[in-house]
């Protein structure tokens, strides 16, 4: 993989945090790149630092030292305006939990990342959005609000959430963490299949057989990359 | 659908805690807006009520006077030269000032020196209709208001020392000006007002305007003003425009003792609305603050779509000012009917009318979306600064 290919590099990540006074290092130098459509996945036990890697990826999370490129930029030293420009046009996110918005419906929830301002959204974007539930399969289901929908069909529009903006990275941190073996396979298809729109994954997971079906898999242990 | 959406959807779905907020506010609105109403309505009432207790502003011609005293011994005014007012020019003139709507009565006067039965007596000429509504403290002892254009209310001092009754016949002398054989009959005595109208005789002005060759002339003008809706000096300051010719002078004790009572009103209900407001501002911003700590996660999903702080926050001010604008709506609507009521209940509902005014609704409305996104401006800036890593990111 050249250089140039690379959409988004981590170089010597460290993060840390305090847990009851005492200071823990979460990553300690963790450097990863990510090439445009690469499909990733990262692997590790509980407390090896995946989710936080992934956190300060998707500029959730500040690092406390390191880099992080984002098509070249470092995101260090851009405003906060503009990481937020990024993480609404070109990352998009997908949670363990499918945390939508329980009072709009799986359509609604669809659209949020089009909601950010007064203009109203359009219907060129409405029908992006139908589109994308149309691919999750809850087409049928659009006007449903999320009490009304399974644990899976909840993680399939938070999915249809993260693809209806055409983002260039997604991150999804345990996207079956929550869910049954059946309803994580149908999710991990969905991921399968959005491989070919030529977005790049990064995808947080404890189970090996869903890892394997990304292009590279990286461990992590104890906050390094082994 | 757009940003709002996401703020009325909210606040649809947590409609209990919406329709309490709502329902404590729109009392509070209820509560001002008829507080409001009543005491302008009352204020109203109060200064008609305090116009029959005599005028505040007094236009009279500027004259060449010397007041003459020395020792304490009052010798009484010199006049130099004795001048008039146009009765109709001046009235004329009043009438066109732009706070005309604030003058209730115009009371033009003409006085007259004439001698009864050899004692020196003035006759004042004034119009009867205007000078009951100036004077309402008024009674006739006996007889009635004049209804002859030669008929002569005297005062009760007056009558008494110019020994008239009912049905005498007062003869104008040559000397105070009066056609010769003209002649004046008193149809009423006033009881006795501790005023200086207890000393005088009251005829007819355009009679004695006739008899005395002096059309449409009259030596001052009694003027009674509301002073709750302005302050007197803008309306003596119009009058001097109009008439520059004239002296204005206003009563202050009078107009001092209404504003008196009509601010103290003003104040009670201002302070009152404060009260009302200040605690319903104080509703909405805790009922704010506790909503964003139920609602880290969704702020944190909101930030890691994209969402900015500024998107963040006006969020959380939409939903309060939705609440505002609504109940803003709601109350002024209720308390101008229950303020219909309230007069009712006082016995007031004549008193003055109690338009509905479009505009005010649509400013309360917005003044109290102005208040509530006031209040909630610490919940919405705490919101505002949630980090997406602390509502969302196990770590």
């Amino acid at each position: 993989m050249s250089t140039d290919a690379i959409l988004l590099q981590a170089l010597d990540i460290t993060k840390s945090f305090s847990q009851d006074g005492t200071p823990a290092q979460a990553l300690k130098g963790v450097s990863l790149g990510v090439a445009a459509g690469e499909f990733v996945s990262l692997v590790g036990r509980s407390g090896s630092g995946k989710s936080t890697f992934v956190s300060v990826l998707s500029t959730l999370l500040k690092p406390d030292s390191g880099q992080l490129l984002y098509n070249g930029q470092d995101l260090a030293l851009a405003g906060e305006a503009e990481i937020d420009a990024i993480r609404h046009r070109d990352f998009a996110v997908i949670f363990q939990f499918h945390y939508l918005l329980p009072y709009l419906t799986a359509l609604e929830n669809t659209l949020l990342p089009f909601m950010r301002g007064l203009r109203p959204v359009t219907r060129v974007q409405k029908a992006r959005a139908f589109e994308c539930l149309e691919r999750v399969g809850l087409a049928d289901k659009a006007q449903r609000l999320p009490g009304q929908l399974s644990g899976g069909e909840q993680q399939r529009v938070a999915i249809a959430r993260a693809l209806v903006k055409d983002a260039r990275v997604l991150f999804a941190d345990e996207p079956t963490g929550s869910l049954d073996s059946a309803t994580g396979a149908t999710v991990m298809e969905l991921l399968a299949g959005i491989r070919g729109d030529g977005l790049s994954v990064v995808m947080v997971t404890h189970n090996e057989e869903y890892a394997r079906l990304a292009d590279r898999v990286v461990r992590m242990e104890d906050g390094l990359v082994v | 659908m757009n940003i709002l959406t996401i703020a009325l959807r909210n606040a649809r779905k947590k409609w209990v805690r919406t329709s309490l907020l709502l329902l404590v506010f729109s009392l509070g609105v209820v509560s001002i807006v008829a507080l409001s109403f009543v005491s302008r309505v009352v204020g109203e009432g109060l200064e008609k009520k305090l116009v029959s207790f005599g005028a505040n502003i007094l236009v009279s011609p500027k004259s060449e006077k010397l007041t003459v005293s020395y020792g304490g011994f009052a010798l009484g005014d010199m006049l130099f030269d004795v001048t008039y007012l146009d009765e109709a020019a001046t009235e004329a003139k009043i009438n066109a000032i732009a706070l005309r709507k604030n003058i209730s009565v115009i009371a033009p006067k003409l006085v007259v020196l004439d001698r009864v039965a050899g004692v020196p007596a003035a006759i004042v000429g004034v119009r009867f209709d205007r000078e009951k509504l100036l004077k309402g403290y008024w009674t006739v002892a006996q007889g009635d208001f004049p209804t002859k254009p030669e008929g002569l209310l005297v005062g009760s001092a007056a009558a008494a020392k110019l020994g008239l009754k009912l049905g005498d016949a007062v003869p104008l002398a040559v000397a105070g000006g009066g056609s010769a054989g003209s002649q004046l009959v008193v149809q009423g005595i006033l009881a006795p007002t501790g005023s200086e109208d207890d000393n005088v005789l009251l005829g007819d002005l355009g009679y004695l305007q006739r008899v005395t060759h002096r059309p449409s002339k009259v030596n001052f003008v009694e003027v009674a003003a509301l002073c709750s809706a302005c302050p007197i000096d803008d309306i003596v300051s119009q009058l001097g425009t109009v008439l520059p010719d004239t002296e204005i002078k206003t009563l202050r004790g009078i107009v001092q003792q209404r504003m008196v009572s009509v601010l103290f009103v003003k104040k009670l209900i201002l302070s009152v609305s404060l009260v009302i407001l200040l605690t319903g501002c104080s509703m909405v911003g805790i009922s704010m603050l506790s909503a964003v700590n139920e609602r880290k996660k969704e702020i944190g999903i909101l930030r890691s779509l994209g969402f900015s702080r500024r998107s963040v926050f006006a969020i959380f001010s939409a939903e309060a000012a939705a609440v505002g604008l609504l109940a803003g709506l709601v109350g002024y609507v209720a308390g101008y009917f229950v303020s219909f009521r309230i007069l009712a209940v006082l016995e007031l509902e004549s008193t003055a009318p109690l338009p509905f005014e479009p505009l005010h609704l649509v400013a309360t409305a917005l003044v109290l979306a102005l208040l509530t996104s006031l209040a909630s401006l610490f919940p919405a800036w705490k919101a505002a600064s949630i980090e997406p890593s602390e509502a969302l990111v196990t770590l």
